[in-house]
């Protein structure tokens, strides 16, 4: 072992993180405050104080993102810092605001302060973890992140489904990450080292070829597999219909959404910086072996397992979970593309599509009272509460790719790139897959709709209260929505697509 | 000098570890337990990987065994049952032993002509050479692993407390 010649300026550690350290006091103050200062007063009073100092946390951490360097980083590859990471890290800290805005209502615990706080520490650890190029580094940030989202899967103590999801999300977590361990220490024993540029350069040095060496493609395997947990992407989706279905729902929504755009982004840069000299093709007639076949084979797996198992659900939560796994597939040819078009598709996509589920899990937590969860107690929604189900529209729309939406050019960029993507139309086949796919997904969020908007309403049944912060939230995202699909260069140019 | 000491405790840390498996009593398991540990620490130290050796003493010695000891008088357990598991550990579990330490042997002997030979310490890093790694090289995901294991009291708090 040689020992590393670096120097880290402190002051510059410090300058460098001082966003990610802006949440983290945010989360321990509201931590505190909970435990002493509010310990007896109302449930109210502590959520709109919980929510109030987690968003000035957040939107604190925003302006310093705004205001910190566009390019650094620190010895290591420990943080690399670009344009394209800072959008990836405003969009999470914009999600963790949006779930905390929808999180008013929850009625499911009475400990405000840990709730909040671990929601906060989880979009710490995806801010790590989308600024760093360090595998140590990303392994740990992977499992902060992972442990919060357990605990945020069974924080809700009345009801045994959450317990049996956060469980089932624990076992099926804690493999994957050894899993993933295993490939990244096979890579760092290839290689020799555990910054992602370094190993690319390892791996593509001269003989001996290390298209030769079968450590690799067992490491290859490895790490497809330990984020194909995390993506919940097929055949490693087995846990999501039920941690879907059993987290509460503002956890759920908070999963399906910043913790997809972390780790999507992440991967993406391990199998796109790391293992670039290794890539393969998997297009037909011109077959060469590396990551890119892997990732298509898990792509269309999931585009069919997901899409086809959501055609028979009868419920919202897993309707959206298998449906989750679809979009996984969709998302994965952006990192097949392996192109810098690619990569700012992959982006736009999952943040759009994050936007959306964030909004449908929010509409789903506002219905919870009532207790509606099967499609078929959505009938007479447009009746009973028009604004909800004018917003249960727009995302579920938004998730099919209906155009004006951004889940439209969403799909068309994403498509776009892969179908560009060296050797040209290579991908045609797996691009028809998808929309095919795409086609028999409008069938089941139609189904949805035509609950909420066509199904005849039973009798006698009161308008639907929703709280004004709820409200104003859903309405938010779902402008939103709209507004990044009327004008998608608002986001594409800060992701790099001219 | 050297030759004494390691063997006096590696003696000490084998019968240790033969009293753990042996006594029937949890609390003379976990006694010998310090004793192995201890004795292991003592060992480390003879390599001259000294804050490997305090680290020894003060997590595994110290606060893990105090927490074995106190769980153990918590809960009041008394001596163990046997079982019908038991009895088949013993009738697998010794043959089994035997079967391994008979191959490691016989790996050891064979091969033992192609070892490297290895001055005691060479490979051991030092005390500030562990500091300038966790300080420096590695200060980032050393700070960032302390709010994870806050997140990791939190969340055991959060889902072992009952909920009114």
């Amino acid at each position: 072992m040689n020992p590393m010649p670096v120097s880290v300026s402190y002051s510059e550690l410090l300058r460098l993180t001082w966003p990610e350290i802006a949440v983290t006091l945010a989360g321990i103050l509201i931590l505190a405050l909970d435990l002493t200062v509010l310990r007896r007063a109302s449930l109210a009073a502590r959520l709109r104080s919980g929510v109030a100092i987690a968003c000035a946390g957040c939107i604190a951490a925003l302006f310093l993102l705004g205001y910190s360097d566009a390019f650094a980083s620190l010895p290591g590859s420990m943080l690399v810092i670009t344009p394209l990471t800072h959008v990836v890290q405003m969009a999470l800290l914009a999600l963790a605001i949006f779930t905390l805005l929808l999180s008013f209502s929850i009625r499911f615990t009475s400990h405000i302060g840990e709730y909040f706080a671990l929601i906060l520490f989880a979009t710490v650890a995806m801010m790590f973890l989308v600024a760093t190029q360090n595998l140590l580094l990303i392994f740990v940030a992977l499992e902060f992140l992972s442990l919060s989202l357990y605990i945020l899967t069974g924080f809700d103590k009345h009801s045994r489904q959450s317990a049996e999801a956060a469980l089932k999300y624990f076992l099926f977590g804690g493999m994957s990450a050894g899993f993933l361990l295993f490939g990244m220490s096979l890579l760092y024993g290839l290689s020799g080292s555990i910054e992602l540029p370094k190993i690319a350069a390892a791996l593509s040095g001269p003989a001996p070829g290390p298209g030769y060496d079968p450590l690799l493609w067992v490491a290859i395997v490895m790490v497809a597999i330990g984020f194909g947990f995390k993506i919940a992407a097929a055949p490693f989706h087995l846990w999501a219909p039920d941690a879907y279905q059993g987290a509460p729902t503002v956890s759920a929504g908070f999963l399906a959404s910043s913790s997809k755009v972390a780790s999507f982004f992440i991967f993406a840069q391990v199998v796109a910086v790391a293992l670039a000299p290794v890539a393969g093709s998997g297009a037909a007639r011109a077959y060469t072996p590396g990551w890119v076949p892997t990732l298509i084979l898990i792509a269309a797996l999931s585009m069919v397992v997901g899409n086809l198992a959501a055609l028979a659900q009868t419920s919202l939560r897993r309707l959206l979970a298998y449906s989750a796994i679809g979009h996984a597939g969709y998302m994965l040819l952006g990192i097949i593309a392996h192109s810098p078009r690619g990569l700012s598709a992959l982006l736009y996509y999952v943040i759009t599509y994050a936007l959306a589920v964030v909004g449908a899990f929010g509409v789903l937590g506002a219905l919870e009272s009532e207790g509606i969860d099967r499609i078929a107690d959505l009938a007479g929604l447009s009746k009973r509460a028009p604004g909800l189900a004018l917003c249960l529209l727009i995302f579920l729309l938004s998730l099919a790719g209906i155009p004006p939406l951004s889940g439209f050019f969403a799909k068309f960029y994403i498509f776009s790139a892969a179908l560009e993507s060296e050797p040209h139309l290579g991908l045609l086949w797996l691009i028809l897959l998808a929309v095919a796919m795409s086609a028999v997904s409008l069938y089941y969020y139609l189904r949805v709709l035509k609950a909420a908007y066509v199904a005849p309403a039973p009798l006698d049944q009161p308008k639907l209260r929703i709280a004004p912060a709820t409200r104003l939230t859903l309405w938010i995202l779902a402008a939103l929505v709209v507004l990044v699909g009327c004008a998608p260069s608002l986001l594409l140019n800060s992701l790099g697509i001219r | 000098m050297h030759l004494a000491l390691f063997l006096i405790f590696g003696a000490l840390c084998v019968a240790g570890a033969l009293n753990l498996l042996l006594q029937r009593h949890p609390i003379n398991s976990a006694l010998s337990l310090i004793v192995v540990m201890s004795s292991l620490a003592v060992l480390y130290l003879l390599l001259g990987a000294e804050f490997l050796a305090a680290a020894q003493v003060i997590v595994y010695s110290g606060a893990i065994m105090v927490l074995f000891t106190f769980v153990i008088m918590l809960l009041n357990a008394g001596r163990e049952e046997r079982t019908r598991g038991s009895k088949m550990a013993y009738v697998i579990g010794f043959p089994g032993a035997a079967v391994l330490l008979a191959l490691l042997a016989d790996i050891f002997i064979t091969h033992s002509g192609e070892f490297h030979r290895v001055h005691a310490g060479e490979y051991v890093v030092s005390t500030a050479a562990l500091s300038g790694v966790l300080f420096r090289d590695l200060l980032l995901p050393f700070e960032v692993t302390s709010i994870l294991i806050l997140i990791a009291i939190l969340g055991a708090v959060a889902l072992a407390r009952k909920e009114h």
